[in-house]
């Protein structure tokens, strides 16, 4: 027999409470975990390698209001400024989705719109096709896949900001950017379907630099004020962070409920190891007498209460990282989350959160161990 | 010649305060007990012989007074000490046998000597000893439910002496057994005495139980009567 075996020989007399207790830790850290995934994931805005020269330029009013489309001889002439392109949101339902369709439709400048995606990746004779046919689109990849999309097959979207259904006929497949779904159409297509207001949603400008981007986003801003369409130029991620801003409220609720439920785990595996160690207070008591010394029991009680915490958190951290790692989220949440992705900070956080509550439960056991005598001990009744 | 004496006790007083009134379990007490001598100690419930026994064995510290063992004053080691000093030189056997019910008959006996440095061969060795002596070798796969009273306290006697002490120190040893098993715990005992040379210190209500010790000492009030 080792030490290591009389630990765990204690550790699994009552087979069932061991059972439950591991699983309570696993289960909340387990949802802990899938609580902190969502949060990032709501909250966090995905950036790509290009996302630091990516200017967005919108109405100064709202996100809502188009821009007139005469802005952009205006922001071409603006030093630092590499490329601009129309990027306007159709927002349009995909044949076959009854309420939400997954992925966005975005009308930009076929020709220096991948420009500014540097990231995605496209076969330059799709890309060539694309620009040539006003109609056509390039997909995402994870779009295509998921929809059996091929090349010439139609796309057809019912307008819901927009008052114009549109199809499409797909010249291209897209990939390599951080959220592969998404539709690009020519901007003249979605103007001429609706008689041509002269209007686009937000300019997509590319910066030279990055040390220009900055520069650029104040010129721009410069540039139309006082107009009768001021803008709001801002860099990408100046741009994303204001809908994480959105999201605050769905922050402090998950931060609270992940709260409550370490706070609940701490007092169940608190109960449960002062419980199996109170039932243990003469066997400690007779390890005591022949020789154990309290540091030895302190380390018994720690190192049942480490393990006890631990698996638990090798069951729930570990088994939500293997979950997450396997499955398509994307598919499975109907395009509302894209990576669901367990990060090493997370298994981290939970396995210091089960290390912190091995601690924590070990501590009124040990001291209750502490403040009893051999022969305080041996009355115990058991 | 007679044997030396392997505890002194001078003067020992063990008061205990419950509440606002101090309760004498021991009262000046001075005792000598010489090595391999089976003592029993008697008297009625209350008049402190186990407190008198906990002392000697070191898990009870005297109000005053001295107690010595093997030339070792207890009341001068520490906690830590007195651990170290139990584990080497004393085995106990309690009344409710007090066996670890997760560990079989062999891990039980094995379990002082983890505190050692032996290797596990060594133990493995030591254990099989103590079993063979207690006559239980066949039953050291035994979980302690899967032994009758008398065998588990067999197996308890086994533990204590395991790690080779002078002093084996026993609380009622009987207490829970049939006469059958309580003769043939009490055999056992005496022959540590007799064959083997341990001291043994035998609590006990019994006179039948006092009459395997070499010498009976009775208390009563915290005092030796005789």
């Amino acid at each position: 027999m080792t030490t290591v075996g009389f630990i765990a020989r204690n550790a699994l007399r009552n087979k069932r409470r061991f059972i439950l207790s591991v699983s309570s830790v696993a289960v909340s850290l387990f949802l802990l975990v899938t609580l902190q995934v969502a949060l990032r994931e709501l909250t966090n805005p995905i950036n790509d390698e290009g996302s630091t020269l990516r200017i967005i330029v919108r109405n100064k009013v709202s996100l809502a209001q188009p821009l007139p489309a005469r802005q952009l001889p205006t922001i071409e002439r603006i030093p630092g400024v590499a490329a601009v392109t129309p990027f306007s949101y159709y927002g349009g339902l995909y044949k076959g989705d009854e309420k939400f369709t997954s992925f966005a439709q975005f009308a930009v400048d076929p020709v220096r719109s991948f420009d500014l995606l540097s990231d995605a990746k496209v076969a330059p004779e799709q890309l060539k096709a694309w620009a040539a046919d006003r109609t056509s689109a390039i997909v995402g990849r994870k779009t295509a896949e998921r929809y059996g999309l091929k090349i010439g097959d139609r796309m057809q979207f019912t307008g819901q900001i927009y008052p114009c259904d549109l199809e499409f006929k797909v010249a291209g497949v897209y990939e390599g950017t951080a959220d592969d779904r998404n539709v690009f159409f020519h901007q003249k297509y979605l103007d001429e379907s609706l008689g041509d207001p002269g209007t686009v949603g937000t300019w997509w400008v590319k910066a030279s630099s990055v040390e220009e981007a900055t520069l650029i986003t104040d010129r721009i801003n410069k540039a139309f004020a006082n107009t009768s369409a001021e803008v709001r130029a801002e860099t990408e991620r100046a741009f994303q962070l204001g809908f994480v801003s959105m999201w605050a409220n769905i922050k402090i609720l998950i931060g609270g409920i992940s709260m409550v439920v370490v706070f609940a785990l701490l007092l169940v595996t608190v109960s449960t190891m002062s419980m199996a160690i109170r039932e243990r207070f003469r066997e400690l008591a007779v390890l005591k007498a022949i020789g154990f010394r309290r540091r030895d029991l302190f380390a018994f009680i720690l190192a049942e209460s480490f393990g006890l915490a631990t698996l638990g958190a090798l069951l729930g951290a570990g088994g939500a990282w293997l979950l997450y790692g396997s499955i398509d989220m994307q598919q499975l949440s109907n395009g509302m989350f894209l990576m669901f992705e367990v990060t090493p900070q997370m298994l981290a956080l939970a396995f210091s959160i089960a290390a912190v509550l091995g601690l924590l439960s070990a501590a009124a056991p040990m001291l209750g161990v502490a403040r009893t005598s051999v022969v305080q001990g041996l009355k115990t009744l058991d | 010649m007679s044997a030396p004496h392997i505890v002194t006790i001078r003067e020992l007083s063990k008061v205990y305060r419950q509440g606002e009134i101090n309760v004498v379990a021991l009262n000046n007490i001075s005792l000598d007990i010489a090595q391999g001598e089976f003592l029993t100690l008697m008297g009625p419930s209350g008049s402190g012989k186990s407190t008198l026994l906990h002392i000697i064995a070191g898990i009870d510290r005297p109000t005053k007074g001295v107690c010595r063992v093997q030339d070792i004053d207890l009341t001068k080691l520490d906690e830590s000490g007195l651990a170290d000093w139990r584990n080497q030189n004393v085995g106990f056997v309690f009344q409710t046998f007090n066996l670890i019910p997760v560990l079989t008959a062999f891990e039980n006996i094995e379990l002082p000597l983890l505190l050692t440095r032996l290797s596990a061969k060594r133990r493995r060795e030591q254990v099989n000893t103590a079993l063979e002596l207690v006559g239980l070798a066949e039953r050291q796969k035994h979980l302690p439910r899967q032994l009758s009273g008398g065998q588990e306290q067999r197996v308890a006697i086994a533990r204590a002496l395991v790690t080779d002490p002078k002093l084996i120190v026993a609380d009622e040893p009987t207490g829970n057994l049939d006469s059958n098993s309580a003769q043939e715990v009490l055999g056992i005992l005496q022959m540590l005495s007799r064959q083997i040379g341990k001291t043994v210190i035998m609590v006990t209500h019994d006179p039948k139980a006092a009459a395997f010790g070499s010498r009976s000492i009775h208390l009563e009030k915290g005092e030796l009567t005789n």
